[in-house]
């Protein structure tokens, strides 16, 4: 309210400065609007009252406050905008560029000139171009008298003040708690807070992955209390689990104080998850449907991930889109992307059709427990299918630079020839460094690929190859059909289920979809 | 929509917002002061007398002040009241009891007060008391030519000699 004052008041000052009749309309308005204060009582207008009245020294001052209004502003804008974390203070370039040269367009058409020559005191003003943006209380105080404009002004201003507590109940409501199981904890919850967000924000080690209804990760029981549900994927919570209690952490928000019991996890080393913009430095095309996205955060400040996590891609209607992380934690200049266009595909079109190297935009990363274990020395397998090479390229990248001596197999399984899009990287990998092999795999080999390597599906490939898996460390990353046809044909070759990680690329969940297979809108009980 | 289109229907609604934001940035008029009508402004500021005399203070009461607050005579610091009484053909305009400003009440008295009147050939009869009894120990009368549109200041100035009428 400081601020929206200052700058009125700054306005109003510089209509005066012209000193023609407008301002001479202002200045005797704004006086005798002031003298209507007992503190002033008639007194202000003694300045203005007649031609001799107005000296040299109330005009500097008029000036000062020409210039002393808006440092002051600017001062407390500068403090205002610091104590709002990531402040966005410009509109978007387009909206700016485009008001800009409008109202410049506009003061070339119809330039404001002063108003019926120099002030002339000895004369009533009896007409006058308002700005009516600016000055309808001017009008007010001449319509009603200066005392009920002090009540309006006054009172609107009380108001404004009083607004962030003032209405609906709804908001003042200060949140509800849960007491959390296994950790017999009691956390606040804000009011339309998710249940993940709280406990993440209270340091509870919750379980999680797509924080988006989709990964069903965040799975925890309700035992008392009631949630929102919130707009999830049936995958993620079906429909069976929900009737048993069960909810999606990160989509519910609470009803009522709640009692849940989840599985606690270890978070991969804490780091702490956060929104961060950045600008598309470079983007190639790697085949005929994989995009390479090279990433510039902004502050220069790449986020410390672990070989393998993903960041989710915030859409400026809310959606998020998850997309690995293709270069290994020890790059700290750019992030890579490497993104498979899905026909279709909301961002994955625009990728490829619209987005241009400059872009911005934004994400929230890192995430995902999908991510290279340091901690075992069982040679590893890698499972790439399409672009869950991308966290893959992390992985061995990230193995190399920490000098990892473990036996490393990466089997890439692709439809053809054009769909692997990275072939020289993994083959200098193999040429460069003896504990690395490469297998790809085709599944769909066409006549003109002249393909003499291996085909089919390409867990059947790794099965070939290694018929016991108990020795083994398997990391597989790609389609949700991939992972989900490879990891039981895994434990029937004997992998423990100690050994074996795997991300699914998993689409979004379509919030906004008709198809109701896909969407599982809940919580509107 | 295609990108002519949608060019075409931005440039519209930018052309609306300017011609929204021209039209009002000084139009339409506004008109303080109704056609045919003239402005009388009455302001000044003026220290009434005080309320009671200055007094000698006896050499008893000296002594018991401290020796650097005694001053030989005792002047109470409150004034009156400034009483003025306005008339225009006769008949009361405006009449205000102003007391003193200043929280000892030993300011001076401030009247500030707009009035509209027709506009013409008007008498005016200004009557001020500054003092406790409310006698009106100032006066003027004027004739005076108020066209349209003019402003009138009636200004007290008791050194210049009361009531002063400027056009
Ligand atoms: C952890 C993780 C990591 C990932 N990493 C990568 C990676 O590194 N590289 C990569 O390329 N991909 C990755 N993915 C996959 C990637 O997130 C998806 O390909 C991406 O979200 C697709 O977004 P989109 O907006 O283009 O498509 P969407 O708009 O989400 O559409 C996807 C598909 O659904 C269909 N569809 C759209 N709307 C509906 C509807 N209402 N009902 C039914 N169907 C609909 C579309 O036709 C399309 O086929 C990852 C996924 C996960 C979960
Ligand atoms: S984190 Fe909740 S469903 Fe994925």
């Amino acid at each position: 309210m400081t601020l929206l004052w200052l700058v009125y008041a700054s306005g109003i000052n510089g209509y005066m400065l012209p000193w023609d009749k407008l301002a001479q309309f202002v200045v005797i308005a704004t006086a005798e609007w002031f003298d209507a204060l007992p503190i002033f009582g008639g007194t202000l207008i003694r300045n203005f009252i007649a031609e001799g009245a107005v000296n040299d020294r109330l005009w500097s001052l008029l000036s000062f406050i020409h210039i002393g209004l808006p440092l002051a502003v600017l001062a407390l804008l500068w403090i205002h905008t610091h104590r709002v974390p990531g402040a966005n203070t410009n509109p978007p370039r387009a909206i700016m560029v485009g008001t800009s040269v409008a109202l410049v367009v506009l003061s070339l058409v119809r330039p404001v000139t002063s108003q019926g020559g120099p002030a002339d005191l000895s004369a009533a003003i009896t007409t006058v171009d308002l700005d009516w943006f600016y000055l309808p209380v001017y009008a007010l105080i001449y319509r009603w008298s200066p005392g009920e404009v002090w009540l309006l002004v006054g009172g609107a201003t009380v108001l404004f003040l009083l607004l962030p507590w003032l209405p609906p109940k709804r908001r003042r409501k200060a949140g509800f708690h849960i007491l959390l199981h296994p950790d017999n904890r009691i956390i606040p919850v804000r009011d339309g807070e998710p249940v993940l967000e709280a406990a993440l924000r209270e340091a509870v080690p919750a379980p999680f992955e797509c924080r988006n209804g989709g990964c069903g990760e965040c799975k925890a029981t309700l035992l008392h209390g009631s949630v929102d549900y919130g707009l999830y994927q049936d995958s993620a919570l079906t429909p069976d689990e929900r009737a048993g209690g069960k909810f999606l952490m990160c989509c519910a928000t609470p009803l009522a104080d709640l009692e849940i019991e989840y599985v606690p996890t270890k978070t991969p080393g804490n780091v702490p998850v956060r929104v961060y913009t950045a600008r598309v430095m470079r983007m190639k095309l790697l085949s005929h449907d994989v995009m390479q996205l090279l990433l510039k955060v902004q502050g220069d400040e790449v986020p410390r991930f672990y070989a393998g996590q993903y960041i989710n891609v915030l859409l400026p209607d809310g959606q998020k889109r998850s997309f690995s992380f293709a270069t290994a934690p020890h790059e700290r200049d750019h992030i890579e992307l490497q993104i498979r266009r899905v026909p279709g595909g909301l961002f994955t079109t625009r990728i490829f059709e619209e987005m241009k190297e400059g872009d911005t935009l934004q994400f929230e990363g890192p995430l995902g427990s999908f991510f290279l274990r340091e901690d075992s020395r069982k040679p590893i397998i890698f499972v790439a299918g399409a672009t869950g090479f991308a966290p893959v390229k992390s992985m061995v990248e990230h193995a190399f630079h920490t000098g990892m001596k473990r036996k490393m197999y990466l089997y890439w399984g692709v439809r053809s020839l054009r769909d692997l899009y990275l072939p020289e990287l993994p083959r200098r990998w193999a040429r460069e460094h003896e504990n690395f092999a490469f297998i790809p795999v085709l599944s769909e080999p066409k006549p003109e690929d002249e393909w003499t390597g291996r085909t089919g599906l390409v867990h059947e490939a790794i099965l070939a190859d290694f018929p016991n898996l108990s020795e083994h460390q398997i990391y597989a990353c790609g389609s949700v059909a991939m992972v989900q046809t490879a990891h039981p044909a895994f434990v029937a070759h004997g992998m423990s289920e100690h050994d074996c990680f795997s991300d699914a690329f998993k689409l979004a969940p379509h919030l906004r979809a008709e198809s109701a297979e896909l969407v599982q809108p809940g919580g509107r009980r | 929509m295609n990108a002519p289109a949608r060019y075409a229907v931005q440039g519209l609604l930018y052309a609306a917002f300017i011609a929204f934001v021209g039209y009002f940035a000084n139009a339409p008029t506004y008109e303080p002061l109704a056609p045919g009508y003239a402005l009388v402004r009455l302001s000044f500021s003026h220290g009434a007398q005080r309320k009671e005399p200055c007094r000698k203070r006896t050499a008893e009461e000296l002594a018991k002040l401290p020796p650097n607050m005694r001053a030989p005579l005792d002047c109470p610091r409150e004034r009156s009241s400034v009483i003025v009484e306005l008339e225009m053909d006769g008949e009361l305009l405006y009449r205000i009891v102003a007391p003193p400003t200043g929280l000892a009440g030993d300011g001076a008295s401030t009247v500030y007060r707009r009035l509209t009147v027709k506009a013409g050939r008007h008498h005016f009869r200004a009557r001020l008391s500054d003092n406790v009894k409310g006698e009106f120990n100032y006066a003027a009368e004027r004739s005076i030519d108020l066209g349209a549109g003019r402003a009138l200041l009636i200004d007290f100035n008791a050194g210049q000699g009361g009531f002063l009428f400027r056009m």
